[in-house]
C-alpha cells in the first residue's frame, strides 16, 4: 500500500471512511427508489459521493475521482430536480457505485488495476448532459491517465464490445442491468489478465473497530474496581502472613471472592459487549441484493427486515453473511412465485420476506421467512430418489421433517431450470457447513403454498461458551450448550441396533446414539450400571445421542485453541481450563456428527 | 531451521552454541538452548483422544494450553512411571509451544560447533532418525543432538495436520 500513498495513516483512513460511506449509500440508494421525493436522503447520497470524491482526488485515485465524479453530476442533476429517479437510473448508479467499491478494494489491497471504467461512465452520461460530444472529449484523456497505471504490457485500445456485449456507447442507457453479484469479472478488461477477482460485497474491513466511548469507560470503571479488589487480596496476603486481623478472615475472604468473582464476569461482559456489532452490518447488504434479484427474476418482492439492533459477537457476523445470501436467493428464486401465479393462487402480486433476528438466552436466533410456494415434500423426496442420494425404503420411513431436511444433503437441487444464482444444487449444503462451522442449528419449516421458514440458531460469541460437563469413564470434557438439546437417563434396555448403529427411541423419532467411550477411546473404568445418561445434541439440522458416564454441571468456559498440531484432533473443538488448573477437552458436536456420517448409512435420519 | 542447517555446512566457523542436555533412558541428548522456552515439572496431562501414540495429551501452561509429547513413546522406548526427576522441556517448534517429557535434565553445556559431528550413517539412513542433528563425542560421554522441530516426519506433521478423518 506504502507505493500508493505515502502517508500510510491518511490512506487508513481514507479507506476506512470511505468504506463506511459506500456501505451506507448501498442502503440509501435502495430506500430512495422506494421514495423518490425524499431530498433528504438524496442530499445525504451526494453528500456521501462528494465526499468520496474529494478524498480521492486530494490522495491523487484519479480512478476514483473519474467514476465519483460522474455519479456525483448524476446525482447533482437528480437533487435539482432536472431528472427523475426511475429504476433505470439506480440501476446505473448502483453498479456504478460497485464499480467505486471494487476500485477502492484495490487500492486497499495495494495494486492498482486498470477496471473498465468507460462503459458505466458511457451509462451515466446520458444522463449527465444528453451530449454525446462530452463522452469522447472525456474518454479521450482518460486512455492516458489510465496507462501508466495498468501494469500489463498490452496497449490495445479499450474494446467496449468485447468487455460489455450488450453495450454499445451510443446506445441510450435504458438496457436491463446485467445481475449485480458478479460485476467484476463482467467490468474487468481482457487487457488486465491478472486482475484480482475482486467483489464489491466484500468491502468491509475488520481489522479495526470503533467502540462507543461510553463503552469504553464502563471498562475503565470495570478495571477500576478490579484493581480495588486486588489490593484488598495484597492486603489480605500480608495480614495472613504476618498472622494480624486474623478475626473474621475467612468470612472476609468468602467476601472477598464473590466480589472479585462479580468483578470479573461485569470485566468479562464487557469486553464481551465491546467485541459485539448489531447484525446489521450484513442485513444491510439485503436490501440491494432482494431489489436487484427480483427484477432480474421479474418478480416483486417487499424485504421486511426486524432486529437490525440485535447484537452478536464479530467473528460469528462475519460467518453469517455468505449463508444468509444463500438463504435470501433461495427465498426469491425458488419461494416466491410469479406476480402473475401468486394473483392465481389467491394471494397478493407483491411476495413478502421477512428477515428477523432477535436473542434467546446465550443465543441469537435469525430467521428468514418467505409467503411463497413453500418446499413439496413429495417433489423433494422424489427428486433425492432419483438422484440417488437415497433409497425409496428410506423415504419410506421418514417423517414429514426429516424429508424436509434432505435438502440439506450435497448435490441436491430442486429447481428443473438452474438459475445462475441458485439452484447449483450447493445452495444448501453450504449454509449447512457454514453453520455447523459456527455450532448452530438450522431449522426448516415449510407449508406447501404457504411459504417456508428457515430459522438459525447461532452462539452469540465463538469466545466464552456455555458449556455442559460431562464425565467419561473419569475423563472431564465439556460439551458446548448450544448444541445441547436436552439430556435423559435412560435403561439400556431401552437401546436398540439398526444395521449396527445403536440408536434410541425418542419420541416420534429415532435418535442415533454415539458411545464417547468408544469414540474416544477411553478405558472402561467405571462401574457398570443399567442406566445411562445421554446428551442429546443438534448441529445444523441433524440429531444425535452422546452416551456418557455421568453429567457434571453447566459452565461457563473460555475457549482455548489446541494449537496446530492438535488443532485437527477429530471430534475435539479446542479446549478449556478448569477452576484446579487441569485441561479439559471441549467436544466439537459437528465433528462427531461428521463422524458418524462417514462412518454408518443413513444417520442423517436423525 | 535455520541454525541446523548452517551447522553442517559452516562448521569451519566453529561458533560457540549452548545445549541443555537431558536423559532419556540411558542416553544423553542435548538440544538448542534458544529454542528451550522453560523446563518445568511434570503437571497434570488430559489425554487427548485420536492423537499419535506419542502425544501424551495436553497442560495448562499459565493458562496457554500446549501439546505435551512423550519422547520415550516417540523413540520406541520402554516406557517407566514419572519420578521426581521427569521434567517437561518446552520448546519452541515452528512457532508454537510444544512440551516434551525427558527423565531428567542435567545442565547446559557450552561447545564448539565444530565439535558436532554429523549422526553416524547407520542411524542417519533411518526414516524416522531425521530429528538427529548431530552427535558430540566429549571425553568420556556422548551427547546426540535433537531437532525437535523434526520430531514429527513430514509425514507425520500432515496427517496430524489434515486428520480431520
Amino acid at each position: 500500500m506504502s507505493q500508493l500513498c505515502e502517508d500510510q495513516e491518511l490512506l487508513e483512513g481514507f479507506l476506512t471512511e470511505t468504506t463506511e460511506l459506500l456501505e451506507k449509500m448501498d442502503d440509501d440508494l435502495v430506500t430512495l427508489e422506494k421514495s423518490p421525493d425524499n431530498m433528504e436522503l438524496l442530499n445525504s447520497i451526494f453528500r456521501s459521493i462528494h465526499t468520496v470524491k474529494g478524498a480521492s482526488s486530494f490522495l491523487g485515485f484519479e480512478l476514483l475521482v473519474k467514476i465519483t465524479h460522474k455519479t456525483e453530476d448524476v446525482l447533482n442533476r437528480l437533487r435539482k430536480g432536472e431528472i427523475q429517479v426511475t429504476a433505470e437510473i439506480m440501476d446505473v448508479i448502483l453498479e456504478a457505485v460497485d464499480l467505486i467499491k471494487i476500485l477502492v478494494n484495490d487500492i486497499r489491497n495495494g495494486e492498482i488495476i486498470e477496471r473498465d471504467l468507460d462503459s458505466i461512465i458511457d451509462k451515466l452520461i446520458p444522463y449527465i448532459s444528453g451530449t454525446f460530444a462530452e463522452a469522447t472529449v472525456l474518454s479521450a484523456p482518460k486512455e492516458e491517465a489510465a496507462a501508466p497505471e495498468t501494469y500489463t504490457t498490452d496497449t490495445d485500445p479499450p474494446q467496449r464490445e468485447v468487455t460489455d456485449g450488450k453495450t454499445a456507447a451510443s446506445e441510450p442507457a435504458v438496457e436491463t442491468s446485467t445481475p449485480v453479484s458478479p460485476p467484476a469479472p463482467a467490468s474487468v478488461r481482457p487487457t488486465a489478465p491478472k486482475a484480482a477477482p475482486a467483489r464489491a460485497e466484500e468491502l468491509s474491513d475488520n481489522t479495526t473497530v470503533r467502540i462507543d466511548v461510553k463503552r469504553l469507560d464502563d471498562l475503565m470503571n470495570q478495571v477500576g474496581e478490579m484493581v480495588l479488589e486486588r489490593n484488598r487480596i495484597l492486603q489480605m496476603n500480608i495480614d495472613y502472613q504476618t498472622k494480624e486481623n486474623m478475626v473474621n478472615f475467612g468470612d472476609e475472604f468468602g467476601k472477598l471472592a464473590k466480589r472479585i468473582d462479580f468483578v470479573t464476569s461485569e470485566l468479562q461482559m464487557q469486553v464481551l459487549k465491546i467485541r459485539m456489532i448489531p447484525v446489521e452490518k450484513v442485513f444491510k447488504k439485503f436490501p440491494r441484493i432482494v431489489r436487484n434479484l427480483s427484477r432480474d427474476l421479474g418478480k416483486e418482492v417487499e424485504l421486511e427486515i426486524i432486529g437490525e439492533e440485535t447484537e452478536l459477537d464479530r467473528s460469528v457476523v462475519d460467518e453469517i453473511g455468505d449463508p444468509l445470501i444463500h438463504l435470501i436467493r433461495n427465498s426469491l428464486d425458488h419461494g416466491i412465485e410469479l406476480p402473475d401465479d401468486r394473483m392465481a393462487a389467491g394471494k397478493p402480486r407483491t411476495g413478502r420476506v421477512v428477515l428477523s433476528a432477535t436473542h434467546e438466552g446465550n443465543q441469537i436466533i435469525i430467521s428468514i421467512k418467505d409467503d411463497g410456494r413453500g418446499i413439496d415434500p413429495e417433489k423433494l423426496s422424489r427428486k433425492a430418489i432419483e438422484k440417488g442420494l437415497v433409497s425409496e425404503e428410506q423415504v419410506a420411513g421418514m417423517s414429514q421433517k426429516e424429508i424436509l431436511d434432505l435438502i440439506f444433503l450435497p448435490g441436491f437441487s430442486t429447481k428443473e431450470k438452474a438459475t445462475d444464482l441458485s439452484g447449483r444444487g450447493v445452495g444448501m449444503d453450504v449454509v449447512r457447513t457454514n453453520i455447523r462451522k459456527l455450532n448452530g442449528i438450522i431449522e426448516l419449516r415449510s407449508e406447501v403454498g404457504v411459504g417456508s421458514e428457515i430459522i438459525l440458531k447461532l452462539p452469540l460469541t465463538l469466545a466464552i461458551i456455555q458449556s455442559l460437563l460431562v464425565e467419561v469413564e473419569h475423563e472431564v470434557y465439556s460439551i458446548p450448550l448450544a448444541a445441547v438439546l436436552e439430556t435423559l437417563k435412560v435403561e439400556n434396555s431401552s437401546f436398540h441396533y439398526i444395521g449396527g448403529q445403536e440408536v434410541l427411541k425418542l419420541r416420534e423419532s429415532v435418535l442415533p446414539l454415539l458411545r464417547l467411550q468408544r469414540v474416544f477411546g477411553v478405558s472402561e473404568r467405571a462401574e457398570k450400571t443399567a442406566q445411562s445418561y445421554i446428551v442429546v445434541i443438534g448441529v445444523a439440522e441433524k440429531r444425535m445421542g452422546l452416551i456418557v458416564t455421568r453429567l457434571l454441571g453447566q459452565q461457563e468456559v473460555a475457549i482455548k485453541s489446541l494449537g496446530k498440531f492438535l488443532a485437527k484432533a477429530p471430534g475435539i473443538a479446542g479446549s478449556t481450563i478448569m477452576g484446579d488448573g487441569r485441561v479439559a477437552l471441549i467436544i466439537d458436536p459437528a465433528g462427531l456428527i461428521e463422524m458418524d456420517d462417514s462412518g454408518s448409512v443413513g444417520s442423517w435420519a436423525a | 531451521m535455520a541454525t541446523s542447517a548452517n551447522f553442517k555446512t559452516e562448521e569451519a566457523k566453529a561458533e560457540l552454541i549452548q545445549l541443555v542436555s537431558f536423559n532419556l533412558d540411558r542416553e544423553e541428548y542435548g538440544v538448542y538452548v534458544l529454542k528451550v522456552r522453560e523446563i518445568i515439572r511434570m503437571s497434570n496431562v488430559t489425554r487427548v483422544p485420536n492423537t499419535p501414540y506419542y502425544v501424551e495429551g495436553v497442560i495448562n501452561l499459565r493458562g496457554k494450553v500446549i501439546p505435551i509429547i512423550s519422547l520415550r513413546k516417540k523413540f520406541s522406548l520402554q516406557e517407566v512411571e514419572n519420578d521426581k526427576q521427569t521434567r517437561i522441556i518446552v520448546m519452541d517448534v515452528d512457532g508454537e509451544l510444544m512440551g516434551f517429557i525427558v527423565d531428567a535434565v542435567s545442565e547446559v553445556i557450552r561447545i564448539s560447533s565444530a565439535e558436532i559431528q554429523p549422526p553416524p550413517a547407520v542411524v542417519n539412513g533411518g526414516l524416522e532418525q531425521e530429528y538427529l542433528s548431530g552427535v558430540i563425542n566429549r571425553a568420556d560421554r556422548l551427547l546426540v543432538l535433537l531437532d525437535l522441530e523434526r520430531v514429527f516426519s513430514k509425514a507425520e506433521r500432515d496427517s496430524l495436520l489434515n486428520a480431520a478423518a
